[in-house]
């Protein structure tokens, strides 16, 4: 058992989904992610080789980089499985744990070609989770979804093939951005990893996805992405530059979104930024903050999607202006996402805390200073958009008199748990820093790193108060914010359908044109055949088909002859 | 929920005594968050902060930077409103 794919068993798991009750379905599942997890004991190195074709697939690899991620992503398919308990349909569940088994696989996986299987496996198993929704506009979504992570795919199997063309070798390692193979496999991951520009997928899908769909969304796909960049493009300083944009880019429309599922997605890319920017810097120290990044983000994340995803459940909306006051109503996924938004803020004691300490510090230790200070920026502005705005606006600013209660026990108990590890990671700091890809002697709580961060939090707090004091603070409004999703959901379609009409107009002109000569010749033939100087007993156009055709041999032998 | 109930907190009676329980919530927070804000600059006083470099060890670095990158957001955020803010039907049609 111990050189069994983690991941794999989960997959073959989800196929047994729809023939099991409800419930038990529920218990075999965790225990479907259980076994795969024993797997896990296997520990580092190479358990299983696939030789086809004189290439090795690696379908099992593992070492202190992929534990962390393949601990945690257990974690969350098990979460999910329980945050889901009460879907008494099969579907869904069959999609999230192929998903995440899926995505385990991926990262267990030595070589880019089967690293390509598991990254389109991601994505077609992932994109029923949106499907489900079961609204028009979700089927749009998902399909916009599918079209980016399986290109994503495509990309990275151009890139393998390149590889191998050059090097002979398919095997995932580090790579050197430069040549073509290098940047197509760069980009494939980026796709996933929502970098700039490439990121419509993410705020446009995500929160289209059902209520439990999201949760188990915000998990995989991006944070496969950031391991496979931590894998293949460490100390990539192009990645610093990336991950500073990402990180402050998404701060500004997030304050100004409506839908608060669509607000986390956004906050969900700024995160993603951190993680960038660790890769970015490349240090044993940045690459444990990469690492502690993920591993405490999946946490907090789905702990802030799983309390709208609560609410969604309960009131039917996670539109912003349209709610308010819940936390009389929802008291305890109040306290969960309150908790949740702490954490992703990083306050001192909150699991967000003691990750993003570790990336910040050795940030600091590379000399850029203009990349520290645009993290410490859209540090400010995950406080805004996930640390106030997500509760204040569903659970206080004003009361949107909801007659509702609290989430099914099985949501709260999903909750508890994600909050419980939120707040022990955050005051038990070594628990996390034991299984990081490199050995740390890392001490978050200094007197210094503290008070800088508290002052930086509670200020910015103040200055939130200031704006809802003086009635400065932008009001919820129903709206659609536009993103890099515009560009093929507006702009191209809007230059690309006239000009695609016009191309057609001119061609069909043209073809009409041509059909007119080409009549009018045959026409003209027909009047010679028909009355030559013999008087014609065959159809004057086979006669010169044959014609044309002997002169043509003719021409041919005289050719070779000569 | 109309625009006037937004920013309900804000919205509070004089007296500070209002029937809805979010403003005297929003009281409380105002002032913990006070308490706390003034214990960090007296705690300023007496902790050496180690930063990055000067700038972030200059006094009360942190809490300047964190108030005015949180106002420039939201103004930034209020500009980009006239710029791609859409109505809820934009893509639907």
């Amino acid at each position: 058992m111990s050189s069994f794919p983690p991941g794999l068993i989960m997959i073959l798991a989800a196929i047994g989904l729809p023939f099991i009750p409800h419930v038990w379905r529920q218990i075999f599942m965790l225990g479907a992610i259980a076994l795969s997890a024993t797997g896990l004991l296997a520990g580092a190195g190479t358990h299983l080789v696939w030789s086809v074709m004189g290439f090795d697939l690696i379908l099992y690899q593992a070492d202190n980089l992929s534990l962390p991620f393949a601990i945690i992503f257990h974690i969350a398919a098990a979460l999910n499985v329980i945050y889901s308990w009460h879907d008494r349909a099969w579907q869904q569940h069959c999609a999230a744990l192929s998903y995440a088994g899926a995505a385990i696989a991926a990262l267990h996986a030595g070589d880019l070609v089967s690293l390509f299987v598991w990254w389109e496996a991601t994505a077609v198993t992932s994109v029923f989770l949106i499907l489900a929704s079961g609204t028009e506009r979700a089927r749009h979504a998902a399909m916009r979804y599918l079209l980016f992570q399986v290109t994503s795919g495509v990309i990275l199997l151009a890139g393998a093939a390149l590889l191998a063309s050059q090097t002979g070798s398919i095997a995932f390692t580090r790579m050197e951005l430069g040549d073509l193979a290098s940047w197509l496999v760069f980009i494939a991951f980026g796709i996933k990893a929502a970098f700039p520009f490439l990121n419509g997928w993410l705020q446009d899908a995500y929160p289209e996805a059902t209520a439990t769909g999201t949760v188990a969304l915000s998990a995989f796909t991006t944070k496969l992405a950031i391991y496979a960049l931590a894998r293949g493009f460490p100390g990539t300083e192009l990645l610093i530059w990336i991950g500073a944009a990402m990180t402050a880019l998404p701060v500004f429309f997030a304050v100004i979104e409506n839908d608060l599922r669509r607000v986390l997605a956004f906050s969900l890319n700024n995160q993603l930024g951190f993680m960038v920017v660790a890769v970015g810097v490349g240090s044993e120290l940045a690459l444990n903050g990469a690492a502690a990044h993920a591993f405490v983000h999946i946490i907090y994340k789905a702990l802030l999607f799983m309390s709208m995803g609560a609410v969604l459940h309960q009131v039917g909306t996670v539109k912003a202006s349209a709610l308010g006051g819940l936390y009389r109503q929802m008291p305890f996924t109040m306290v969960c996402c309150i908790i949740g938004a702490m954490s992703i803020s990083a306050f001192p004691l909150f699991s967000g805390f003691v990750a993003k300490s570790l990336t910040m510090s050795a940030l600091g230790e590379t000399g850029m200073i203009w990349a520290y200070f645009v993290l410490l920026f859209a540090s400010a502005g995950v406080l805004e958009h996930s640390g106030i705005k997500i509760p204040y606006f569903a659970f206080f600013a004003h009361d949107s008199k909801h007659k509702t209660g609290e989430a099914p026990i099985n949501m709260r108990v999903a909750m508890g748990i994600a909050a419980f590890m939120c707040v022990a990671i955050g005051v038990f700091p070594s628990v996390l820093y034991g299984i990081l890809p490199y050995a740390v002697e890392y001490h978050p709580y200094d007197a210094a790193h503290v008070s800088s961060q508290m002052q930086l939090l509670i200020f910015a707090m103040l200055a939130f108060v200031v704006l809802i004091r003086l009635k400065l603070y932008p009001p919820e409004i129903p709206s659609v914010v536009l993103n890099s999703d515009w560009f093929y959901r507006r702009l191209f379609p809007r230059i690309g359908r006239p000009l695609l009409s016009a191309v057609m107009l001119v061609w069909g002109s043209f073809l009409c044109q041509m059909t007119g000569y080409i009549n009018a010749f045959w026409d003209e033939l027909d009047k010679i055949m028909h009355s030559p100087v013999g008087g014609p007993t065959v159809s004057g156009r086979a006669v010169m088909i044959q014609a044309g055709l002997l002169s043509l041999l003719l021409a041919i032998i005289y050719a070779t002859a000569g | 929920m109309t625009k006037s109930h937004k920013n309900n907190p804000s919205s509070v009676s004089p007296s500070g005594l209002s029937p809805s329980g979010l403003s005297g919530l929003g009281h409380k927070f105002t002032l913990v968050l006070l308490v706390i804000g003034v214990l960090l600059v007296a705690l300023e006083l007496f902790v050496h902060r180690h930063g990055v470099n000067a700038v972030e060890e200059s006094f009360l670095f942190p809490a300047i930077y964190g108030f005015v990158a949180f106002l420039f957001i939201v103004q930034v955020g209020k500009w980009l409103r006239l710029l791609i803010m859409r109505p809820e039907d934009y893509y639907d049609e």
